[in-house]
């Protein structure tokens, strides 16, 4: 089926115009990416051909129009529209309906009110052919995020739509669960489906796509068949604000178990998780005002270090050692901070100065002032944390553990979802800590910014 | 309600599980006799082990006999204040037991899927099903959710009071977001579709079916005539 | 120029799994205050006390969903699961029914948005909860002549009754009524505080 958006605006309710006079013709078959800093319009582009726009989306102002072959989007109510075009989201935590896998793979297609021997075929098909035999019939709550994505995925796969729409697919996977979604656009694409891509990261879609879009602004700033968008030289693509084109492999020397360096020291850290041990017998440690990042595959234990580190998880056996004190896990959590990666979960109040008082009570006013100008949030102090963007949220919970003067900051992923200038603001975050002589755990799949931040790295296997 | 039913055991279809509910409701407040009280519970527990849940239904007659137990022989030795309590307590936990024994099978061998395929069945409209089966969702990520709010609060210093408006005000924030992206994955997967829905859960009323719910009836109309 | 969607009274996707999704919330603290229950005097304030506490949840629901049958779908919602789960039994699904038919009034006499509307079919909802506690009365009689032929003495008589006296009934009805409208106060409150500060209603 073709795409054809014909002159497209768009603008949400009381917001400036998002998309401004977007033609664009998607052949059948072709793999297509939308590329661009965040907030360029092109997840927007995503929601045009779903019919999310607009039929989900209220209070919008749409003009021009979006077509599937001869189906008019804005008329085609969007069940209908379900049968030509599948969407796989960016939060793998909120995308799926039920609490099963089996259920969650046939829901589409119960909705559809498909045949049920059909839809068993169908879904012995969908097993088979994206190999996930080993995610059914289990409770999806128990999947990992990589896990959900992958579901998700094969329930739209399911449904057999012409057409994937997948917006920023990966902004919460890590490197494993990447590959395996690149398998899976591998395959739509061999059975000639049209894929098309909203991304920030790119090195993964090598190969794959056949034109890439550029949008800057709201526009269509530049359209790059794939050989034009891998020879971009390395200034031209940091300039246009994208993601490494290739995959990053990490430069920073990997430490092993030594503990020469005080101030904060790991020996023999074990944990346990209902008696199963997670990982066994960790040592290593980190200088005030040095920046060590933990990588490491998936089910390594990186979730479990990090809040054994923090004092959210007690260890099983080992030391954890502060400035020459041994600390238990209760006194940990006054001494170290811990950047979630849903940020969303850490912020209280109502306001950005309040936020501030909350955890500091002691602190003057200008001493707040002079943190949040250090941290770009002077502007906002009235603002409401939940109003910010995802980039100041995390800003703003930087700054509340600065004030309360802990020693300890632990990042979990904090680049995920970010364009290149988003993460380049993280970075300059992290180095302004670590000139305050902070002791800072960077837990990231990340090389690009690993590469950028980290004076060592601790690499976490089984 | 997540585990699915095993195979091997006897496993009811989930409307007769239903069913034997709704008996037990009308048994629990028309009966009045010890005797058919006691038999009831007996042959609900037997027919719940003999579905797989053994261990809940030992935990449940033990369970029952402690309120037997404290009904007939501890409270008229108990003093006056404690006997009260204790007796509403034992008195009404022993009226719903039958419904709490069916509803220990509903939930232990009945998943999520099989309730809504009984409910389509029954025609139940999707406008109840859909947010039936969002709220049940839904649980275990509110688990999920406080887990979190409550470690982030593990590092900033936050006490008494405040601490419930710092547990409220996140989870009812990320419950907005999530309505609106589940929403939005659920409706590009045609869950607004007029048709009617179809499910892959085959259910079949068998024979042993039948004879559970003749078997509720039978108690049924025993209560009402045994007074 | 055309705007995106067309406002209809009658609930889409996106509203019920709102409506599904702030259940579960107010269930969960609900259940909590069952548990209470277990205690003869909490479980008589329960339906009291789950007004105080569920405010938030309903306050929101109400205001994200300004659609008629959003409430009456919580309160089936609940009641159902309650029932499911056999830890309740019909004669709450019959107060439920009744609770949030009034709500649902209110609601359609007051259009959806006024505060002080939503404010009194909070108060109407959270009526429906009595319905636990009633069979203390419902059943007294005989719940009163089991426990003489087992023998009780007169005082263990006379203090259950008083438990289930009428005096303690009124208390029983009055207590969510008066609760509810502090709840959906201390709703209003973070209302101000939070959700519209932050965009969300």
């Amino acid at each position: 089926m073709v795409i054809k958006l014909n002159n497209v605006s768009f603008q949400y309710e009381n917001q400036p115009e998002t998309l401004s006079g977007i033609d664009l013709e998607i052949a059948p078959g072709e793999c297509v990416l939308l590329c661009g800093e965040s907030g360029c319009g092109k997840t927007t582009i995503t929601k045009l051909i779903n019919g999310l726009i607009p039929h989900f989306v209220e209070g919008g102002v749409l003009s021009g129009t979006t077509a599937i072959d001869n189906i008019n989007i804005a008329e085609t109510e969007i069940y209908r529209l379900a049968q030509y075009v599948g969407s796989v989201f960016q939060n793998p935590k909120s995308q799926f309906f039920n609490i099963d896998a089996d259920s969650e793979l046939a829901f589409g297609l119960e909705n559809a009110g498909v045949d049920p021997a059909m839809i068993r075929e169908r879904l012995e098909q969908t097993i088979k052919a994206l190999h996930i035999e080993s995610l059914m019939g289990r409770n999806i709550f128990s999947m990992s995020g990589g896990e959900k994505q992958t579901l998700a995925f094969a329930s739209v796969y399911a449904m057999n739509p012409d057409i994937f729409v997948l917006d920023e697919p990966t902004a919460n996977l890590d490197a494993d669960a990447i590959e395996l979604l690149r398998q899976q656009i591998i395959k739509a694409k061999s059975e000639g489906r049209t894929v098309v891509i909203a991304e920030h990261r790119l090195y993964f879609l090598v190969d794959l796509i056949d034109r890439a879009i550029y949008i800057e602004n709201g526009k269509i700033s530049k359209i790059f068949s794939a050989n034009e968008l891998w020879q971009l030289s390395e200034s031209e693509r940091i300039s246009m604000g994208l993601r490494s084109l290739k995959k990053s492999e990490l430069l920073i020397p990997t430490v092993g178990s030594s503990t020469d360096t005080p101030d904060l020291t790991v020996e023999n850290l074990s944990c346990a998780f209902d008696k199963k041990e997670i990982f066994h017998s960790l040592t290593f440690s980190v200088r005030s005002g040095e920046v060590l990042g933990i990588v490491g595959h998936n089910g390594a234990g990186k979730t479990t270090l990090t809040r054994c580190l923090c004092g959210l998880h007690k260890e099983k056996s080992g030391i954890i050692r502060l400035d020459e004190k041994v600390l238990k896990p209760k006194q940990r959590q006054k001494s170290c901070f811990c950047v979630m990666q849903d940020v969303n979960h850490q912020l209280f109040s109502d306001s950005v100065y309040n936020e501030c008082l909350l955890s500091s009570p002691n602190r003057t006013e200008e001493e707040i002032d002079k943190v949040l100008q250090a941290f770009d949030l002077l502007p906002f102090k009235e603002r409401h944390p939940m109003a910010l963007s995802g980039g100041q949220k995390q800003r703003l919970a930087v700054a509340t553990a600065v004030l309360s003067e802990k020693k300890v900051l632990i990042f979990d992923e904090p680049t995920s979802g970010l364009d290149y200038r988003r993460m380049l603001e993280v970075s300059g975050v992290i180095n302004q800590l670590k000139a305050h002589g902070k002791i800072i755990i960077v837990v990231s799949h990340d090389f690009e910014f690993l590469n950028q931040i980290c004076d060592k790295v601790y690499y976490i296997d089984k | 309600m997540s585990s699915a039913a095993k195979k091997g055991r006897l496993n009811f279809d989930p409307r007769t599980k239903l069913i034997l509910l709704v008996i037990a409701n009308i048994v629990a407040f028309t009966q009045q006799s010890i005797w058919v009280e006691i038999a009831w519970v007996v042959s609900l527990l037997i027919l719940i082990a003999v579905c797989g849940c053994g261990k809940s239904a030992c935990k449940l007659a033990v369970a029952f006999s402690i309120c037997l137990l404290l009904q007939y022989y501890i409270v008229p030795v108990m003093p006056q204040v404690l006997a009260t309590t204790f007796l509403i307590l034992a008195t009404y936990a022993r009226k719903i037991f039958p419904c709490l024994i069916i509803g220990t099978l509903l939930v232990q061998k009945t998943s999520v899927r099989e309730m809504t395929a009984a409910l389509r069945k029954w025609h139940v409209p999707q406008g109840l099903i859909i947010p039936l089966s969002v709220t049940i969702r839904y649980f275990p990520a509110i688990k999920e959710e406080i887990g979190y709010i409550r470690d982030a609060m593990k590092f900033r210093d936050i006490h008494g009071i405040q601490k419930l408006e710092c547990l409220v005000v996140p989870i009812m924030m990320s419950a907005t977001a999530t309505a609106e992206e589940l929403s939005a994955a659920a409706v590009t997967r045609g869950i607004e579709n007029p048709n009617k829905k179809t499910s892959i859960v085959t259910m079949r009323f068998g024979v042993h079916d039948v004879l559970c719910l003749a078997f509720g009836i039978i108690f049924c109309v025993v209560a009402f005539i045994i007074v | 120029m055309k705007n995106s969607t067309t406002n209809t009274m009658r609930m889409k996707g996106k509203d019920l799994i709102t409506v599904g999704i702030f259940s579960a919330i107010y269930f969960v603290i609900n259940f909590a205050f069952m548990l209470l229950g277990t205690i003869p005097i909490m479980w008589i304030l329960m339906p009291g006390l789950i007004a105080l506490f569920t405010g938030i949840p309903y306050m929101l629901l109400a205001a994200k969903v300004q659609k008629p049958g959003a409430i009456f779908l919580m309160g089936l919602i609940t009641g159902l699961i309650y029932f499911i789960t056999g830890q309740f039994t019909t004669v709450i699904l019959i107060t439920f029914v009744i609770g949030c038919g009034l709500a649902e009034l209110v609601r359609f006499l007051t259009k959806y948005k006024s505060f002080m509307g939503n404010t009194l079919s909070f108060a109407c909802f959270s009526i429906g909860m009595i319905g636990s506690p009633l069979p203390i009365w419902l059943f007294k009689e005989s719940f009163i002549a089991q426990i003489s032929e087992q023998g009780m003495s007169a005082d263990y008589v006379a203090s259950i009754e008083a438990l289930s006296s009428t005096g303690m009934l009124v208390l029983m009805i009055a207590a969510p009524i008066v609760l509810a409208f502090v709840g959906a106060f201390i709703a209003k409150v973070l209302f101000k505080k939070h959700f519209v500060k932050a965009g969300i209603v």
